[in-house]
């Protein structure tokens, strides 16, 4: 029984699901993911103002900042079902990457101020740490802080800073005299420049910003900044995961639609060996990464000693996965799969752009080693 | 060894129905008292084998009135659990024994008052006759042939693949008994005693340089007409009972082998050793592969917990039929990096380069799982057609006599 206990589901659990289906196949279809990824933001308000009166906004948001209060394995049902249907939203800023940081950063007036706004999707935030190069976090940071008259101010950049766009508080991790540390900075505060990426997935946002003496307030302890930082990226990665495995699953069920449907020399091409093993292999990548997403969920819910080892193992295999997953579809649907018009390419757009947010899966399967004493 | 009718086993029959709702922990103290009050280790295996035939332990989920108790699957385990606990064999025949499975779920009650009682207490033993050398992955093209000659059948041709022939009274044994109709429909199901002139066993020598198998060269060999299970021609879905049972048996063993398995930080070390031994464990190549081959292994750990855990019977076959296709990765995969880190040691085999050897043994071992109990391909049709719903490939000859079929 104790083996099972990470993937049993309970009736809530299930109810969540279905409801996170249900908001999404209203809101989220072909149509309005294309939509969205024409704009600059990537945010649609109506939509925001739903999940959060659903309480996924506030879902990782403890009771007493008007969340859910939930944990990492609820995160990974809603998140599932947001990369199943290619959610264009800055959700996994807002709503996993910040609230994770400011519980890392445990600072009660911090979260009073900013956590009941966004459960309420008041608020939309973003966290900022990567630089050139990496999109973990960086071993010399750039970007530095320092106390002008008592009063913070931040100078240099930060890079692939997902939903910065749309955010209207950035949290930055910046370098100063003491340590590491984190800082919040107003979208609309002064020597603050916000520049839009290209980014190879257009459901999801990313841009560079440029700092010059931009007034900022710190926001927990000097030297702390890559520790809260770190953790908050794990915990982060935990819901990546799921995205990553209801995307693959998503691209499965495509391919074997098309492979029913589609007729070559007469015959449906699902029948054909050479296309039904491709959709066999998928179905493998994609059932083991929804069971490492339910698993590392599990393992993060009950702090097991070995959820870092079984994350980092985990974000390299689903990042591998989904790619596999959703370049195979393609491959399944032939010349339709080579148009922009049609979806495929959007999810695997996605799975690249995953399989690098949290770091890559080769940096995954290092740290992996390092944990496990290799 | 007929007992269905004595008082006896009369009053055994009533007093096990009277028995048939009990709880898990009645169950449980049932069998243990049992044990207590017969087990006796070294006790003599006949003697021994005919306590728990007649105590209806032999195989408990089934029909009081055969051989068992009525018990549910689960319950079954529960006292096959029980018996392992206290190192008493002679359980279990109900999921293991395919002789008996099968002739109990497809044989006559005379064949099963006949058959099963020295099966289930260990007096006979079997083995499988159902690949050919021309029929493997397509079993149902066989050409080993029974013709009637009274009453027995007389028996021709060749098997492969089969294990403990050797020490077998019966061969589960498919053969062809009509050639003018379609190839499953002229298939026949006999018990083929295995002691007879006409029946030479020679072993296969594997790549591995082991030899579990043997081909069995059957000449004029002989069977009475009593032993043929089910219908004549019939022998198709005879067959699919008994291979639903290996199945079965053979994923009961799998999730055992898997659950005594190391924890993954113990198992990685394998690998890792192997590296460090080989002074690799620094190379960043060497790291990534070694990382990888934990990845497949541990998911497919997490895959067998998540089909345990799941309440939906789909999501729970699903997972149990990627789960081969899985572990020949897993297999080919380990092996593959083993070799990647032991280099020119690969090349080298025989008790003076252990190295080497047990690294090529493991690539070739690997086989084994890829290609035995249905290849990884034949498995990915099963996947893609009975989990993902996709048609299965045209069948020209569906219809054509089996005579007919090129071959």
């Amino acid at each position: 029984m104790r083996s099972s206990a990470p993937f049993s589901v309970s009736d809530e659990q299930r109810a969540l699901r279905n409801a996170v289906a249900d908001v999404l196949a209203r809101h989220s279809d072909e149509a309005q993911v294309r939509a969205l990824m024409a704009t600059d933001t990537g945010f649609d308000p109506v939509v925001w103002r739903e999940l959060a009166a659903m309480g996924l906004t506030g879902l990782l948001i403890g009771e007493e900042y008007g969340g859910a209060g939930a944990g990492p394995v609820e995160m990974g049902i809603a998140m599932e079902e947001m990369g199943r249907a290619l959610l264009v939203s800055p959700f996994l800023s807002t709503a996993v990457l910040v609230p994770s940081l400011l519980a890392e950063i445990g600072d009660p007036a911090e979260c009073a101020a900013v956590l009941p706004r966004i459960a309420a999707g008041d608020l939309i935030a973003a966290v900022a740490f990567a630089e050139d190069g990496s999109a973990r976090l960086p071993t010399t940071i750039a970007t530095s802080a320092a106390a002008i008259g008592g009063a913070w101010h931040v100078t240099g950049y930060k890079h692939f800073v997902l939903d910065g766009q749309p955010a209207n508080l950035l949290y930055i991790l910046a370098g100063t005299d003491a340590g590491p540390a984190v800082f919040a900075v107003d979208a609309g505060a002064a020597g603050l420049d916000i520049t839009l990426l290209t980014t190879v997935d257009p459901t999801r946002k990313q841009c560079r910003l440029q700092f010059v003496d931009t007034p900022a307030r710190l926001v927990g302890r000097l030297g702390s900044g890559v520790q809260v930082f770190a953790a908050a990226l794990d915990r982060s990665a935990v819901a990546l995961l799921s995205e990553q495995a209801g995307g693959a699953r998503r691209a499965v069920e495509m391919a074997t639609e098309y492979a029913k449907t589609r007729y070559q020399f007469g015959r449906a091409i699902g029948s054909f060996q050479a296309v039904k093993h491709m959709c066999a292999d998928m179905l493998l990548e994609a059932e083991s990464a929804v069971s490492a997403a339910r698993f590392v969920a599990g393992s993060f819910a009950t702090q097991a000693p070995s959820r870092i080892a079984d994350l980092a193992l985990a974000q390299a295999y689903c990042s591998d996965a989904f790619v596999f997953v959703a370049a195979t579809n393609i491959q399944v649907h032939g010349g339709i799969g080579f148009t922009w018009s049609h979806p495929a390419h959007l999810y695997l757009r996605r799975a690249r752009s995953d399989a690098q947010l949290l770091g890559s899966p080769s940096w995954h399967r290092e740290r992996y080693l390092q944990q496990i004493g290799a | 060894m007929t007992r269905v009718g004595d008082d006896k086993q009369s009053s055994a029959i009533e007093m096990r129905q009277e028995q048939r709702h009990l709880t898990d922990d009645e169950l449980r103290d049932e069998v243990r008292n049992w044990l207590a009050a017969n087990w006796i280790p070294g006790i003599d295996r006949a003697e021994w084998a005919e306590l728990v035939v007649d105590a209806g332990w032999a195989v408990p989920s089934w029909e009081p009135e055969w051989y068992g108790r009525g018990l549910s699957d689960t319950q079954s385990r529960l006292v096959a659990a029980e018996f392992a606990a206290a190192g008493a064999p002679g359980t279990g025949h109900d999921r293991a024994n395919l002789f008996a499975c099968t002739v109990h779920d497809a044989g006559t009650d005379e064949q099963k008052r006949r058959l099963i009682p020295p099966s289930i207490s260990g007096d006979s033993k079997w083995c499988l006759l159902y690949s050919e050398p021309g029929a493997g992955s397509d079993l149902a093209g066989l050409r080993t042939r029974a013709e009637r000659d009274g009453d027995e059948w007389v028996i021709n041709g060749q098997k492969v693949w089969t294990s403990f022939a050797a020490s077998a009274d019966y061969g589960m044994l498919v053969a062809r008994t009509d050639w003018d109709v379609p190839k499953h429909q002229g298939i026949s199901f006999f018990m083929l005693p295995m002691r007879q002139p006409g029946i030479e066993i020679r072993p296969i020598h594997q790549i591995t340089g082991e030899s579990e198998f043997n081909e069995i060269f059957i000449e004029d060999a002989r069977v009475p007409a009593e032993n043929l299970i089910g219908e004549l021609n019939s022998g198709w879905s005879v067959l699919q009972t008994a291979l639903a049972y290996e199945r079965r048996f053979m994923g009961d063993l799998a999730r055992t082998a898997r659950d005594s398995r190391r924890p993954r930080a113990e198992k990685a070390h394998v690998l890792m050793d192997l590296a460090r031994d080989a002074g690799r464990l620094g190379d960043p190549h060497i790291r990534q592969q070694i990382a990888r081959v934990d990845a497949l292994t541990t998911v497919n750990r997490w895959n067998t917990q998540r089909s345990r855990a799941a309440a939906d019977r789909g999501e729970a076959a699903t997972l149990m039929a990627l789960g081969k296709v899985a572990m020949s990765r897993i297999l080919h995969e380990t092996a593959r990096v083993e070799t990647e880190i032991v280099g020119a040691e690969a090349m080298l085999a025989g008790p003076d380069n252990p190295v080497g050897d047990a690294v090529t043994f493991r690539t070739m071992n690997a086989y084994f799982t890829s290609i035995g109990g249905g290849t990884d391909q034949i498995q990915r049709n099963i996947i893609g057609e009975r989990v993902l719903g996709l048609p299965k490939e045209p069948e020209p000859y569906r219809d054509t006599p089996f005579r007919d079929l090129p071959h």
